[in-house]
């Protein structure tokens, strides 16, 4: 203890003090967690501090939703459901994100709510970001449907799933998810594993990542 | 990652388990805890630019876990299905005497017991502790001596009981 005061060197509160050496203290939480959290109610805050949302966690929610240009519902817990996109939990601790390739999703909604089911990402537009080396395991970390570089049309009928595994992520880590908005009117998006304290930036559209997801959604024609 | 991360990051690793003993000293259970201490790091993450400035972050810490009743930790926590408290972790793992002191610190009001908390478990100095509960330092000192001396007493009893018990054994 700092301070020299007689009261605080007194047997008695050294004892308390020892008392609590031998205890075992539960490991931390994932700081995503913690920060998702976190910027939830910060965003929360903010919302009803601007008048424009009531109190409440599903309020504040949807009004982020709004902001971002989405037009979806936003039920919280479980499912974050936008026109572009759905993100559910599963049972067993993955995370699910649906997306309806008609739809252009905005990606800073998509960063804070992926945010807020524990899962770092930086989403950009424009810009594909990238480590060298990448950080491995983006196996591990988004499985599911689909696999490999693909192509998804509004009219297909097709939603691929993609399948995020929070706990799989490694330390330092986030899943970077860099969006073009192409001429033709679709997106495409390319999903990697980035060091979330080492990455760049470059406007040019990668192509598809050996280790990691590509896809270009929207449009409304098939091939 | 952001300046703003990095720091909350650092903070967040190197103060998880101090505010964990504080906080776990004063309610006596781990899992509640647990529950308080994480809900009150995002609550610092959702302010961190204020609690950043604030002379004793830990502290601000350990005294929003501990007015937090929010249990979202615990709903949302998927290694702890848990709906309740009723398979608490009790923190008292130690000896007899660890379990002793422990239980007479949760039995001392309130405001000796935050005394306690900031004064022993977070290190604080009088000063800094009597900011944190805006009261002067005197008063700090006055608490922490009747403290003291319930602390004092309930060993005393304890120990007399047990050289009794003793006593009454080899007799």
């Amino acid at each position: 203890m700092c301070g020299n005061d007689q009261l605080t060197d007194s047997a008695e509160l050294r004892a308390l003090e020892d008392s609590m050496s031998g205890v075992t203290m539960p490991g931390r939480p994932r700081l995503a967690a913690i920060t998702a959290r976190g910027s939830a109610r910060r965003r929360h805050r903010l919302a009803a501090i601007s008048g424009l949302s009531v109190a409440g966690v599903a309020a504040g929610a949807v009004l982020a939703l709004n902001l971002a240009g989405a037009h979806g519902q936003h039920q919280v817990p479980g499912t974050i459901r936008t026109a572009a996109y759905t993100l559910t939990s599963n049972a067993n601790g993955t995370d699910a994100l649906t997306i309806n390739p008609g739809e252009l999703f905005d990606p800073a909604a998509l960063q804070s709510d992926l945010a807020q089911y524990g899962i770092p990402a930086k989403v950009t537009v424009g810009s594909y970001c990238s480590s060298d080396p990448a950080p491995s395991g983006f196996s591990q970390v988004v499985s599911g449907q689909p696999q490999g570089p693909s192509t998804f049309y509004a009219n297909s009928g097709v939603q691929p799933t993609i399948t995020i595994d929070p706990a799989a992520m490694p330390a330092g880590a986030a899943l970077g998810i860099s969006d073009f908005q192409l001429a033709s009117g679709q997106q495409l998006s390319t999903m990697v594993l980035i060091s979330a304290g080492s990455y760049s930036c470059n406007g040019t559209p990668p192509p598809a990542p050996s280790d990691g997801y590509q896809a270009l959604y929207g449009g409304h024609t098939g091939p | 990652m952001s300046h703003d991360e990095t720091e909350f990051a650092r903070f967040f690793e190197a103060s998880w388990e101090p505010c964990m003993r504080a906080v776990a000293a004063s309610t006596g259970d781990l899992l509640l805890a647990e529950d308080q201490v994480a809900e009150a790091f995002a609550r610092a993450w959702a302010s961190w630019r204020k609690v950043r400035r604030h002379p004793a972050p830990r502290a601000w810490v350990v005294r929003t876990a501990l007015n937090a009743g929010a249990s979202w930790w615990r709903r949302s926590s998927r290694e702890l299905p848990l709906s309740d408290h009723d398979f608490a972790a009790p923190v008292s793992q130690g000896s007899g005497l660890d379990a002793v002191v422990l239980a007479a610190l949760r039995r001392l009001p309130a405001r000796q017991r935050e005394v306690i908390v900031l004064r022993v478990f977070l290190d604080l100095d009088i000063e800094t502790t009597a900011r944190q509960l805006a009261i002067a330092p005197g008063t700090v000192r006055a608490h922490l001596s009747r403290a003291v001396t319930a602390l004092r007493s309930e060993l005393a009893q304890t120990t007399a009981t047990e050289a009794d018990s003793c006593a009454a054994t080899t007799s």
